[in-house]
């Protein structure tokens, strides 16, 4: 009997090529493969061939049954593909709709300043020292070599609580309780940062609220020089590495010599604009060498040893740092400004 | 202070030193100069005389005049009301460029105006130191002004720069000229040349008595001049006293204030014929009301230095003179006063009568204790020059001049030592001299000094290493950073402690704020957390700065109700701060925080995240988990004290190890209405309590190796039946092999009986020993059951 084996490969074929879905793919695949299907009733007409047919003939039907089932397998595959995509196409979302908000608190602009000038000193092997605002005349004042009736006491407006008591007007406080402490303890390496009060009326450059930070090192052989790039290392970790500092003689009465120190424009880099008033200069920092006075008040032999002292305020390099026209702002804790300081710098 | 260009040129030669030099060199070596201002500024001016004045056709009040420039005949509308014919005026010419604008030829009301006539005013001078005359029209020159001068500024003497000095309070000396004088030349290494003051004249016989009766005046130099002529004084009198901004007023009374300008001397002139005892006693202890010299009465206390005569006073010593002594047009004689009054004294009875006169501010920043013989003899100088003095008797002096000049050893190691630099010798030598400190050499390392009387600030030979520095430069010295024994730095422990609280706050959506620490009594009153009655401020600035704050919630609300009336209604936020008790020994370290009930304003899926009390209560829990505080040994209760911040139902004490460190809850509905916010959630913990207790340190547990195994339990029970009590319950009975009970879901409303929920539970069993089988935990799970039904009454529901 013979029979045209390649055309019904080939009309097979065609079937199985023409199916769409997977649900037709497997209805021609129980109809061509299944124990009903086509292929097995070709089997089943083996049996009335004579015994040199059979062989032949049994051959074909495999040949026909192995070439169906790898069609079919490869056709599942490309039926299952499609599908998947045709499932992804229909998952679209609208990646530009908004994000569901993950927010990160912020930390104060004043608490930025004050961690960043922490981690300066702290680097250089600087203790960070803390004290109270509510404080003693005595550490206030007199230890800093500022007596009562000392003209020096016109430049600060004080919060009195009592006769004793006052707000501390000024860090240089936390460096009087350390140099008590720690003046047999030589040397001295801290970093006094805290809350400070004035009794001045708020405007847009006063606030009888603000933030100091005081430095102060007491050694052997501790120079104005060693004061001098101090000085010029703080001003470039703040303000970039081009800085130059410019010192200019002053008056506090815990330090002699004392200066006002500038820091070149970091604005205009020092040609002149509105922020250092057309002078190239901005005034940040108060510093000097530690009057003696204060080092014998503090049972330190001033003269063997010296020490060096320097002063900031956080609100003003706040400020200058961010182009803060009013210090108000930065007590007014208005979110829309809070949140303005979150990124990493 | 103010000091002008042209003064200081009177002293030295200041030919190659340009004004923006000047207040540059001043400001470098410590004479801080904060403003710089032009005395007038005007460019294009000529001097011109009116021809002829006549009133403007159309307006009541404009003048048209013919004014001749030098050159030409102009006509300018002018509407002051003293223009007149005949006078010689200002003319700023068109294209002059004044204060006020450029001026321009033009149209005024149909007329012709070629130009402007000036008051002095328009020309930029200040006008305090104007008089009503000289604001209310134009400036009239005087009849010998020459027409067409273009440099009128010059002739006017206004081409001149003021400075506006801020000094040191250890250079007081610096408000008198000379010494001011002397620190310029020193800055700038240039001679100064000072005004002798030695005079001819006999001297008659003193007949003036003084005494003082108090310790706070050591020194009187008293004087009396017997015949002067009161007059105007000189053009250049006036104008260099207006320069340092002081009104002229006449010779006599412009001789005072010119000498304690020139010396920082505070004089005191009185009319001799009012002082008819010829007596003066310096006294206290008097308790009346006193009309000084500027007709106001003031109330005068014991402890103020008084001025008697005859046991009368005529003066506020150091402050200001009396109104029955003063010198006017009559005067005929007088008695000069050069006194040292204590500067305390002063600064207390200038400060109490609100009056800080000039000499009360020189008495109070401390004056040269040569200076009260400098002055005597200065104004006697000058009295005698412009005021036709004569008469004058001996000095007399009440009290002591023992003054005796500082010797101070400088060595130059020591100096090269502190300021890290090399200087030589010579060079520290020839600044010394520059200062007139009168350097000797003691040794090759040493020099002698002897310190200017009026330099008080210079004590110490580190002032002496501040007066080489400042001179010689700041700019020589060669930056180096300390070397020294390293020694170990950080943050405290507190101060690290700080760091995490933010960076947990910061993580939990919470910003940081910083608010003030002076509040009203209202809002200590609003605290629940404070650490003890609060600091008052002994001299607050309002009522509203008047306490230290005792808790820091009540800011914490105010910061809220400012966002929320600003439209930010979504926030989380956090104060971390100290607060203080009037007890001494109370500090305490806060932390306030608030949530919005509203998390978000742009969710378009529909999805509602709410901030609630069980949102921040696992906030403060992972706070204190990550300082070393676990779950376990933190509890929340129920406050026992009520208060109309926090809803009485919806918030907590909470405590560690079972003692209380503060509270967290939903804001009362009272407070809510009070400050306009929605159901914010809020709390405030006392770190200083929390940070008492002993932190748990990190410890190596082994990760399970068998299975756990977990059954839901699902009860109901009656409504006030707590989770608490439940977890409670299953953990005793659970047994060893219990290790987690989770509360996952509350129900209430259908199926449930009214007053009852429904609770279901996880309970985990684990077993480090082995997989654990139904066997093992069966008994446990019955006796859990069981424990429930019998303690809380709960009805188990099938699982």
């Amino acid at each position: 009997m013979n029979r045209d084996w390649e055309s019904m490969r080939k009309e097979y074929l065609a079937r199985i090529s023409e199916c769409k879905e997977l649900n037709s793919l497997e209805q021609l695949r129980i109809e061509l493969l299944g124990k009903k299907g086509s292929v097995n009733a070709l089997m089943q007409e083996m049996k009335n061939l004579a015994v040199e047919e059979k062989k032949a003939f049994g051959m074909a039907v495999n040949n026909l049954k192995q070439g169906l089932e790898k069609s079919f397998a490869e056709k599942l595959e490309q039926l299952k593909k499609a599908q998947l995509e045709a499932q992804l196409a229909k998952d679209r979302i609208d990646i530009t709709l908004p994000a569901t908000s993950y927010r990160h608190g912020t930390l104060h602009p004043l608490t930025v300043i004050r961690q960043e000038i922490e981690d300066i000193f702290v680097a250089m092997g600087y203790s960070v020292v803390e004290g109270p605002e509510v404080e003693y005349d005595v550490y206030n004042f007199e230890k800093a070599n500022i007596p009562h009736d000392h003209p020096a006491r016109d430049m600060q407006d004080t919060f009195y609580v009592d006769v004793r008591r006052l707000l501390r007007t000024q860090t240089t406080a936390i460096q009087m309780r350390v140099l008590e402490a720690q003046g047999n303890k030589l040397p001295i390496k801290v970093i006094c940062p805290g809350k400070v009060y004035r009794r001045d009326d708020d405007d847009a450059t006063h606030s009888h609220q603000f933030t100091q930070i005081e430095v102060l090192v007491v050694g052997e052989g501790i120079t104005l020089a060693d004061l001098k790039g101090t000085l010029e290392l703080l001003a470039r970790s703040m303000f970039g590495p081009e800085r130059q500092v410019r010192l200019r003689q002053s008056y506090f009465p815990f330090t002699e010599p004392s200066q006002e120190v500038d820091v070149s424009c970091h604005v205009c880099g020092g040609k002149g604009c509105p922020v250092c008033k057309g002078t190239g200069w901005i005034e940040i920092l108060g510093s000097g060498m530690v009057h003696p006075n204060v080092l014998e008040e503090a049972g330190i032999d001033s003269t063997k040893y010296s020490g060096f002292a320097l002063g900031l305020g956080v609100e003003r390099v706040a400020m200058l740092k961010y182009g803060i026209d009013d210090i108000r702002i930065l007590y007014s804790n208005n979110i829309g400004f809070l949140r303005n300081y979150k990124r990493f710098e | 202070m103010r000091v002008t260009y042209n003064w200081l040129k009177q002293y030295m030669d200041l030919s190659d030193v340009t004004p923006e030099r000047l207040a540059e060199e001043m400001t470098r070596s410590g004479l801080e100069v904060e403003g710089v201002q032009p005395m007038a500024s005007a460019s294009d001016l000529v001097i011109g005389y009116v021809k002829e004045c006549i009133d403007h056709p159309d307006s009541d009040h404009l003048h048209v005049c013919q004014v001749d420039d030098g050159t030409t005949v102009r006509q300018i509308v002018c509407g002051a009301p003293n223009v007149r014919a005949g006078i010689k005026v200002i003319v700023a010419l068109p294209g002059c460029k004044l204060p006020g604008g450029e001026i321009k030829s033009g149209v005024i009301r149909g007329q012709k105006s070629d130009g402007m006539i000036c008051a002095l005013f328009e020309l930029g001078v200040d006008k305090k130191q104007l008089t009503e005359e000289q604001l209310s029209g134009i400036e009239i020159l005087p009849d010998d002004a020459e027409v067409g001068n273009r440099k009128v500024l010059e002739y006017l003497n206004l081409d001149d720069v003021i400075y506006d000095v801020g000094l040191t309070p250890n250079r007081a000396d610096c408000l008198a000229m000379w010494s001011l004088a002397k620190e310029v030349g020193a800055t700038l290494n240039k001679e100064v040349r000072l005004p002798d003051y030695s005079y001819e004249c006999e001297t008659v016989p003193a007949t003036l008595k003084l005494a003082s009766e108090t310790d706070k005046c050591p020194l009187f130099e008293g004087k009396i001049v017997n015949h002067v002529v009161i007059k105007p004084s000189p053009k250049w009198l006036q104008d260099a006293l207006h320069a340092a901004g002081v009104k002229a007023i006449n010779n006599v009374v412009d001789i005072s204030n010119y000498v304690m300008l020139e010396t920082g001397q505070p004089l005191h002139f009185y009319d001799l014929a009012k002082i008819p005892l010829r007596e003066i006693t310096v006294k206290t202890g008097l308790d009346e009301i006193y009309t000084a010299l500027d007709g106001i009465e003031y109330k005068i206390q014991p402890e103020d230095i008084m001025i008697t005569t005859g046991g009368k006073a005529i003066g506020i010593a150091g402050v200001m003179g009396g109104d029955d002594s003063k010198i006017d047009e009559d005067t005929k004689g007088i008695i000069i006063e050069a006194a040292t009054f204590n500067n305390v004294s002063i600064r207390n009875t200038s400060r109490r009568l609100d009056l800080n006169t000039e000499a009360a501010v020189h008495f109070q920043k401390g004056i040269d204790p040569k200076g009260g013989h400098k002055a005597v003899e200065r104004s006697v100088q000058l009295l005698i020059e412009l005021a036709e003095a004569s008469g004058i008797e001996e000095t007399v002096l009440c009290g002591t001049n023992d003054f005796r000049e500082t010797e101070i050893i400088a060595s130059v190691n020591r100096i090269n030592a502190l300021l890290g630099t090399k200087f030589s010798y010579e060079q520290i030598c020839s600044t010394f001299e520059r200062l007139d400190f009168q350097p000797r050499k003691v040794s090759d390392d040493e020099i002698a000094t002897v310190i200017p009387s009026y330099r008080t600030d210079i004590k110490v030979w580190q002032d002496l290493a501040e007066e080489v520095i400042r001179i010689l430069g700041y700019d020589n010295i060669v930056s180096t950073l300390p070397l020294m024994p390293t020694v170990q730095g950080g943050l405290s422990e507190l101060g690290r402690k700080k760091r995490v609280v933010q960076n947990i706050m910061n993580g939990a959506g919470l910003s940081e704020v910083i608010s003030y620490s002076l509040v009203s009594r209202a809002k200590i009153d609003e605290g629940i957390m404070n650490c003890d009655d609060p600091v008052e401020i002994a001299n607050p600035l309002s009522e509203e700065r008047r306490y230290y704050r005792t808790s820091l919630l009540p800011s914490m609300l105010e910061t809220a109700a400012f966002n929320v009336a600003r439209s930010n209604e979504e926030y989380g936020l956090f104060e971390l701060a100290n607060v203080y008790g009037n007890d001494n020994d109370v500090e305490e370290l806060h932390l306030s925080m608030i949530m919005s009930e509203k998390t978000t304003d742009s969710r378009w899926n529909g999805v509602a995240d709410r901030n609630d009390f069980y949102k921040l209560k696992g906030i403060v829990l992972a706070l204190l988990d990550k300082l070393g505080y676990d779950e376990k040994r933190v509890s929340f209760t129920v406050s026992e004290q009520t208060n109309e911040m926090l809803h009485p139902n919806k918030s907590a004490d909470i405590a560690v190890d079972g003692k209380f460190i503060g509270k967290i809850g939903v804001i009362h509905p009272t407070c809510r209405r009070k400050y306009d916010l929605d159901d914010n959630v809020m709390g405030e913990l006392n770190l200083s309590a929390l940070f008492a207790a002993k932190p748990a340190k990190v410890r190596f547990t082994s990760v399970a190796r068998y299975p756990a195994v977990s059954y839901d339990l699902a009860m109901i029970v009656s409504e006030d039946v707590t989770a608490e009590q439940i977890v409670k319950v299953i953990k005793k009975a659970g047994g060893k092999l219990l290790k987690e009970t989770e509360i996952f879901d509350v129900y209430r409303g259908a199926n449930i009986p009214d007053g009852q929920k429904s609770v279901a539970v996880k309970v985990v069993y684990q077993s480090a020993e082995k997989t654990l089988s139904e066997d093992d935990i069966m008994p446990h799970h019955t006796e859990i059951i069981s424990q429930l039904r019998k303690a809380l009454g709960a009805t188990l529901r099938d699982s």
